[in-house]
């Protein structure tokens, strides 16, 4: 067979980006309804906070929030959790214990990229949706429209970015526990069940008891989906308040980094390449 | 010439939660776990020179598995060495990646949705071919394996036979050195057997690739791999050339005889030990050394309307190999 001298490294690793991307959003597009049904799933559960909290601020605003300032937080919450969603620890735990991780590690590209690239392959599918959504119901309903400030926005970006990051190693990381445990994905739902609430999923922070919040502000949850959505809502403003939420992101992202580098490596030495 | 692939006491132990059926002791488990330990792999030592194909034989849970999982890179070992390529398996990164194929009969990498095209066009890229050898290598792949009306069918619509078939073509394309098959022709036809056996026959003979495989079929080890490794219970019990293996592990050749007229089971014991006998059909066993003086006694004192000389099942050889702890201890073949 012939040999052509073998592409350099930057132009590889686009190759390989822009491969493992079209390969997720090709399968994707098979499972298209399965895909329309994970999204509905998203904008279920914000649209039935926002339901509630709307009805109990009919009386005023609440901490700050009234009926507008919750459908714009709520609105936020889908759109952030749709951009920063992670689904991989149930994927690797299946890998890992299915052996459908063995053809992966004898491939010359560690598996995370396959799940950065599905991640992102996702997301530009649907992310596009949730924003038009958005728009429409801006278009008609004056409550849910954002100020439009693109420093601000830009930040949010920014914060979404960090938020879909630290919730992807988040999860990843917990998958890997899987080279130990057949209970890696109870794992994963118990941190779940958890950011409900600490994420500002179900309401927003401050709404939660003081003692609450200062336990939740040392967590990774905040830094997940509440700190984005709060920059994009305006419902924290100032430097100070911009640089330690960063700050946060920034060293829940290095924490978690870290974990999946001390579980990979460990795991890949305690694995036992199960079912063929 | 450095071996393409040296294992050098490889060594593999297990830890292995047990636990007894019922409530009660699932409950037990949880409190006071108790382990088992399993030595899937006990110093394994053999050398395979570049181009060489050699089998590994063995019966379910013998250890072939687990070796050529961490002769891939797969499996850390609880001790030993290897060197494959030229690399240490667990610390050779990427450029060792590169060179080696691993294709496991029952787990594909084929994107289950896709044709098989785009898991081909995955490969090209994770691997850095350049578009050139891309389509050089596909051609030849698409033509040995005749794959043309495959390519555009979602890899779920396929038969097994078909997706083994793409998947050696998306474990090749990076032409690697050496090859690890686990089970390649498990649960395909007869067929298809075929047609993958001829295939890697091919490949081998124009690549010079090294290749390691593993399989139950033994038409798979007569077809492709003079050599073999025999494994029981974790240890290499047998490594030399199949037929050495045969004629050591049955010492007498069967003849088959088609009688034109009645004898006596006394007169065929006079030639032979007799193994079966229902007229006109009977057959004998007869040292390997006996058997053409044999043949021709018989030729002259039989009513013979046929005969023929046939080599033991080698079924019959390995599963008896199996059954022996260590039969070759005193000859040196072990390497």
């Amino acid at each position: 067979m012939t040999d052509s001298p073998p592409t350099s490294v930057r132009p590889r690793w686009i190759a390989r980006y822009a491969a493992l991307v079209r390969a997720g959003w090709l399968v994707d597009l098979q499972y298209r309804a399965a895909v329309s049904i994970w999204l509905l799933w998203g904008l279920i559960d914000p649209l039935i906070s926002l339901g509630i909290w709307w009805s109990i601020a009919a009386g005023g605003s609440i901490e700050g929030y009234d009926r507008p300032a919750f459908a714009r937080y709520f609105f936020a919450v889908i759109l952030v959790n749709q951009l920063t969603l992670a689904w991989d620890a149930f994927y690797i735990d299946n890998w890992i214990r299915g052996g459908e991780m063995n053809h992966r590690l004898a491939r010359p590209i560690s598996p995370i990229h396959e799940a950065v690239a599905d991640n992102i392959a996702y997301k530009l599918r649907t992310a596009g949706t949730v924003i038009m959504l958005w728009l429409l119901a801006a278009a008609v309903w004056e409550p849910v429209r954002i100020p439009i400030e693109p420093a601000r926005w830009a930040l949010a970006a920014i914060a979404t970015l960090f938020a879909a990051a630290i919730r992807f190693l988040n999860g990843y990381a917990t998958g890997l526990l899987a080279f130990w445990t057949t209970r890696a994905t109870a794992i994963m739902e118990t941190q779940y069940g958890i950011s409900l609430f600490l994420s500002g999923r179900i309401a927003p922070l401050s709404l939660l008891p003081p003692a609450v919040v200062s336990v939740a502000g040392v967590l990774w949850f905040p830094y997940m989906l509440a700190f984005p959505v709060e920059i994009l809502t305006g419902a924290i403003t100032g430097v100070d308040a911009y640089a330690r939420g960063f700050a946060w992101q920034v060293f829940w992202l290095t924490a978690w980094f870290g974990a999946y580098r001390v579980v990979w490596s460990r795991g890949l030495r305690h694995y036992g390449a199960v079912g063929g | 010439m450095e071996a393409a692939i040296i294992a050098d006491e490889l060594t593999k132990h297990y830890r292995v939660k047990v636990r007894a059926s019922g409530l009660r002791n699932a409950l037990s488990a949880l409190v006071r776990p108790q382990y088992r330990e399993v030595r899937a792999v006990e110093d394994v030592t053999f050398r395979i020179a570049p181009g060489e194909v050699v089998a590994f034989l063995g019966p379910n849970g013998a250890g072939k598995t687990t070796t050529l999982k961490m002769l891939a890179g797969l499996l850390y070992p609880t001790a030993g060495r290897a060197r494959v390529s030229g690399f240490d398996p667990w610390t050779g990164g990427a450029p060792f990646k590169s060179r080696i194929a691993l294709v496991l009969g029952n787990k594909q990498q084929l994107l289950w949705d896709l044709p098989p095209e785009e898991t081909f066009l995955l490969n090209r890229a994770i691997y850095g071919v350049s578009a050139r050898d891309f389509r050089t290598r596909l051609d030849e792949l698409v033509a040995l394996l005749e794959l043309v009306p495959l390519l555009d069918k979602p890899v779920r619509q396929l038969s097994l036979g078909e997706r083994m078939k793409c998947e050696l073509a998306a474990s090749l394309l990076h032409a690697p050195d050496i090859l690890f098959l686990d089970e390649p022709t498990l649960g395909l036809d007869v067929g298809a057997q075929d047609a993958i056996r001829g295939f890697l026959r091919q490949y081998r003979d124009r690549h010079g690739a090294t290749v390691l495989l593993t399989s139950h079929y033994m038409a798979d080890v007569t077809a492709l791999a003079p050599r073999v490794l025999i494994v029981n219970r974790g240890r290499l019990l047998y490594d030399g050339e199949l037929r050495a293996l045969v004629a050591r592990i049955a010492p007498t050749k069967r003849l088959e005889l088609v009688l034109a007229n009645g004898v006596t089971t006394e007169q065929l014991a006079a030639f032979g030990e007799v193994m079966e006998f229902r007229f006109p059909n009977a057959t004998l066993a007869v040292r390997r050394e006996d058997v053409a003086a044999v043949s021709a006694r018989i030729l002259a004192n039989l009513p013979i309307a046929d005969l023929s000389i046939q080599e033991p099942p080698v079924e019959d050889v390995i599963r008896r190999a199996f059954q022996e702890t260590d039969p070759f201890t005193n000859d040196g073949s072990r390497s």
